[in-house]
């Protein structure tokens, strides 16, 4: 079990500085061309976009250049595909910085959100920060996305929802 | 049956969403108060405050009682606990993932390690 340096620590803030935006901030012990690799390469991606409980990745490409796709999908024990991501960059810094869009949308179709997202990696003395900016269409769809929470919180809560209602 | 709760929590959110609004929760988490006090650290007219009091009131963030000409307000907290568990659950989605990343880069750091010492 390696060690985790004390100046890693400074844990994920998430932040909404304007009505469409969410901001999330997190520090890494690792040199951002790592960090870029782990980001942007697809089996390194399947280790840490964990898709919630019972449900499998089956699909994960990811093209980091311009005009490049970016093509995730998880299936579940109902339904393949349970969600897809799909979007495209639109500009890449190779190490710095990254801009796709990305569109989820539920196996029927059902369009679950839509982004830009823009990925910035800064890096002083083997410490990354890494700071992802999410911009909505409207603020109703970025008030969506803080409170659907994604995934397996809103899952589990519909769940309870359900327990309680019965 | 499922009951798609995100509507009211958009209220929430929108309520929330402005700082002026935020500054009046502020208040009222130390207890009731009239609208003149909430009215006053604000940088506003006063029915431009009460204009904010009303969309917390409208989210169900804040109650209203009126006694004599007066009007106090008390912060309901229940919204508010459930927005902030929302925000939780994308905190803690978007936190499993770092920590997978951090082991995952430890990783890495090794491989690097240990192929640079095999050169």
């Amino acid at each position: 079990m390696n060690a985790i340096s004390p100046a890693q620590a400074k844990g994920l803030q998430i932040s909404t500085p304007t009505d469409t935006l969410i901001v999330l901030t997190r520090t890494f012990s690792a040199p951002r061309r790592l960090l870029w690799e782990a980001m942007f390469t697809p089996d390194k991606m399947r280790r840490w976009m964990l898709p919630p409980p019972s449900w499998t990745m089956t699909t994960c490409e990811c093209d980091a250049r311009v005009g490049g796709a970016l093509d995730v999908a998880w299936k579940s024990a109902d339904a393949d595909p349970a969600m897809t991501l799909r979007g495209v960059f639109t500009e890449v810094v190779p190490h710095e910085r990254a801009i796709h869009t990305e569109v989820m949308a539920l196996g029927t179709g059902q369009l679950v959100g839509s982004l830009v997202e823009r990925h910035e990696f800064s890096e002083a003395g083997n410490i990354t920060t890494l700071r992802i900016t999410q911009t909505y269409a409207s603020k109703e769809a970025r008030d969506g996305a803080l409170a659907s929470g994604m995934d397996e919180g809103m899952e589990a809560c519909y769940k309870q929802l359900e327990a309680v209602l019965g | 049956m499922v009951v798609d709760a995100s509507p009211r929590l958009d209220q929430v959110f929108h309520a929330l969403a402005h700082p002026a609004r935020r500054a009046i929760i502020r208040q009222l988490s130390d207890g009731e108060r009239n609208l003149s006090e909430l009215a006053a650290p604000l940088k506003m007219t006063f029915p431009a405050a009460t204009k904010h009091v009303r969309v917390l009131e409208q989210a169900k963030l804040v109650r209203r009682r009126v006694a004599g000409r007066e009007h106090f307000c008390r912060l309901n907290a229940g919204p508010l606990k459930e927005a902030t568990s929302w925000t939780e659950e994308l905190h803690r989605h978007w936190e499993a993932r770092f920590r997978a990343l951090d082991s995952l880069l430890e990783e890495m750091k090794s491989e690097e390690q240990s192929r640079g010492r095999r050169l």
